[in-house]
């Protein structure tokens, strides 16, 4: 206290030295433009996925050191809506396509990518799963990356231990569940206590296997506040027979304690061998692979009718490529983007990944465990989820879990037909 | 005293008076100083809290989807919002919880406290074990909780065979809020017992030496000297925590992802879903709303306890 007191006036030279502060401050940021200008263009990539980063890192190392106009710095953690809201998002994006990044894309804040060499590359039916959930007029803004496939995982040894063939057909696929009962074998590991697994496997397979899903939600989209009761085509309407059997299969069928068990608990239980078959994607092969690494597992579509024509494969985009409208670094970040969609770059990942091809010359899968998809997939027999084209402001997956929880079917699917017209209401 | 005092004031004041010694003076030197100290607070306050709030109701009314385009839509949000069940049971599910455990919580707390303030061995080390649940992040203590409510308790259920708690609290839709109870109550207790304890070290030994000689047993001393003399704490209390049980989010992300199906969604977690699912606007109205409901409750809250000296 007394030292300041000392001071003639310790205000004025506060201002003196915020001044000087004010004044370096603004130095620096004119230098930083300059030496951004005259040094290496920096380019930030936004990647999130936890297991893509390793390879990703190393690969942004190489073409760092390979050049000297472009520094691409890896960014994975930004949050993609402040970033647009504030007109500051990232250069170069290599996320997971969904609906809510189909959002940024519909309101035009992804630039056209149509003109570059990559773009003729996209295989055009997968090309299309883009366009599923939005498009903007003229432009092609989002470019896959690396698609996922999924469908029932069933373990191998369980299967030929009883004599089992993968079932083609609804019929087929009862008796399987019969004989592994009778043989005193779980036929599916259920994880009801996380939502998601509800949604993604039980769910969306069971639909998928009966309802065109794209149709039907372009039906959805365009009757808006109409959907209800009486509508052309509505859940309750569309989805009743569906549903109702994926509660009896999921109650008939699975382990007597799935409701308490979450998605870690399934992993180590399925990966010991309690259950034959498993609803999960190919992410749960690595963390199968961590109890018993040399288990055989195969995949095959969950077969809902008779006709083995139905057949299909569940699939999203799990890597999609696009840079913003507001990015000053456009032309850099379409160089790095072309680096990493050349051809071998793309089949590393996704061989490592279990990831399928974008492209139309992307090398073939051969991992035994989703080969088995591999035929549904080169002949475009696949569909996107059908919970992933419902608005997360509707909770699906909590309904979903709900009915195989034991919730009315019925009213289930009519308060999701009441919520579907709310939100178009006010959107 | 006095001077100590008056040094102070003089310390404090220079750098100010000099700061404004061109503008006219209109106050007296010592009311600048305290203006200054508030200051950071409120400037924090307005733009951390108010600023944000303003927003966020002026964007209740348009068809925002939190970026880009957007146009007025008047009260649509609203009307939605109000005939929307999903919202009106997120109100049902979170008032019943916040009244239940505030019950809970205030019982266990004051017993807890009354114990820990008599003559009893041990007191300080008991006094910190039950405080330690206070310094743990909700989160991680959801996580170890769920853990416990899906394998650890079924197991010990199948052990004994008792059937009832052999199957998970959490999967049963009509029994889980008790398990959000449960643990809602673990982490709040030691707060709200920390303040029963500072209220009853503040009653005077005499009135209980009062009692003694006049032969009130201990359990009519606890209804008739202790509770009414610490009533002003138990307000406090009641209020804090039902306020802060309207909050609940992370433990019942933690615990049931607002399952199993729909029957442990707060209100917090539909508002949320609507920054990760374009649905700003619409959440913003229903944010307004509850805003709306808790400032009533607080006003009448502050209507029924004023005059207490307490507060």
């Amino acid at each position: 206290m007394e030292g300041d007191i000392d001071v003639p006036s310790p205000d004025r030279s506060f201002r003196r030295r915020a001044a000087a502060v004010l004044a370096l401050a603004l130095i620096g940021s004119t230098l930083g433009a300059c030496a951004g200008a005259g040094g290496p263009e920096q380019v930030r990539f936004l990647l999130s996925k936890p297991e893509a980063i390793p390879y990703f890192r190393e690969l942004i190392a190489e073409y760092n050191d390979s050049q000297n106009e472009v520094e691409v710095v890896l960014d994975t953690a930004s949050n993609l809506q402040a970033g647009f809201l504030r007109g500051n998002p990232p250069d170069l994006g290599l996320l997971n396509y969904n609906l809510e990044m189909a959002r940024f894309m519909e309101r035009g804040a992804l630039s056209d990518l149509g003109d570059m060499p990559e773009a003729d590359r996209i295989l055009p039916e997968v090309q299309d799963l883009v366009d599923q959930y939005a498009t903007y007029p003229g432009r092609t803004s989002v470019l896959p990356y690396s698609v996922m496939a999924a469908s029932v995982i069933y373990n191998k040894e369980i299967f030929e231990a009883n004599d089992l063939e993968v079932p083609t057909t609804a019929d087929e696929l009862v008796e399987v569940c019969e004989a592994l009962t009778d043989a005193g074998v779980t036929p599916f590991y259920g994880t009801y206590k996380d939502p998601w697994t509800v949604a993604q496997g039980w769910f969306d397979y069971t639909v998928a296997g009966m309802v065109d899903v794209e149709a039907f939600y372009d039906q959805m989209r365009e009757l808006g506040t109409e959907v209800g009761p009486d509508s052309e085509v509505s859940f309750q309407k569309t989805f009743a027979e569906p549903v109702t059997l994926m509660q009896q299969l999921s109650d008939a069928c699975t382990n007597a304690d799935a409701p308490s068990k979450g998605y870690g608990d399934g992993n180590l239980a399925f990966a010991q061998g309690e259950a034959a078959m498993y609803l999960q994607g190919p992410w749960a092969f690595g963390e199968i692979a961590k109890t018993s690494p040399d288990l055989e597992l195969g995949t095959f579509p969950l077969p809902m009718t008779n006709n083995p024509d139905d057949l299909k494969v569940r699939v999203n985009i799990d890597l999609a490529a696009w840079i913003p409208e507001a990015s000053d670094h456009k032309e850099a970040a379409r160089q790095f983007l072309s680096y990493l969609f050349q051809q071998d770059v793309m089949d590393e990942y996704n061989a490592a990944q279990l990831g399928y091809g974008t492209t139309t010359e992307a090398a073939p899968v051969t991992d035994p465990r989703i080969v088995g998809m591999k035929e549904y997939y080169d002949d475009a027999k696949f569909y996107q989820g059908p919970s992933q084209e419902i608005p997360l402001t509707i909770p699906a997956a909590n309904y979903m879990q709900g009915v195989v929880l034991g919730n009315d079917v019925e009213t289930t699917l009519s308060i999701m037909d009441a919520d579907w017209a709310r939100l178009a209401l006010r959107q | 005293m006095a001077t100590v005092l008056g040094d102070v004031d003089l310390d404090l004041t220079k750098p100010s008076e000099t700061a404004h010694g061109a503008v006219p003076r209109t106050r007296t030197r010592v009311e600048g100083t305290y203006y200054l100290f508030l200051l950071p607070s409120l400037i924090l306050f307005t733009l951390a809290i108010t600023v944000p709030a303003v927003i966020g109701i002026f964007f209740s009314f348009t068809n925002s989807i939190g970026f880009g385009d957007w146009e007025f839509v008047g009260f649509i949000n609203y009307i939605a919002a109000f005939s929307d069940p999903a919202i009106v049971q997120s109100y049902l599910f979170t008032f019943g919880f916040a009244a239940v455990t505030v019950i809970v919580v205030n019982v266990v707390a004051f017993l807890l406290a009354v114990g820990l303030t008599s003559r009893i061995r041990f007191k300080t080390g008991l006094r910190t074990i039950f405080v330690i649940p206070m310094v743990i992040s909700g989160i991680v203590i959801a996580y170890v909780f769920n853990f416990l409510f899906s394998n650890s308790v079924p197991a010990l259920g199948q052990a004994l065979g008792i059937g009832w708690l052999s199957e998970s609290i959490l999967a049963n839709p009509d029994l889980a809020w008790i398990a959000i109870v449960i643990v809602t109550a673990w982490q709040a207790v030691p707060g709200t017992l920390l303040i029963y304890i500072a209220g009853l070290l503040s009653i005077p030994g005499e009135v209980y030496e009062a009692a003694d000689i006049d032969g009130a047993g201990k359990l009519a001393q606890l209804t008739r000297i202790t509770l009414p003399l610490v009533a002003g704490y138990v307000v406090i209390n009641v209020i804090i925590g039902f306020k802060g049980f309207l909050n609940a989010y992370d433990i019942i992300v933690g615990l049931t992802a607002g399952g199993p199906g729909t029957a442990t969604r707060s209100i917090a977690m539909t508002i949320v879903t609507g920054f990760s699912s374009g649905d700003y606007a619409y959440q913003m109205a229903n944010a307004t709303i509850f805003f709306l409901i808790t400032l009533a409750i607080a006003l009448l809250q502050l209507a029924l306890t004023r005059g207490r000296s307490v507060l």
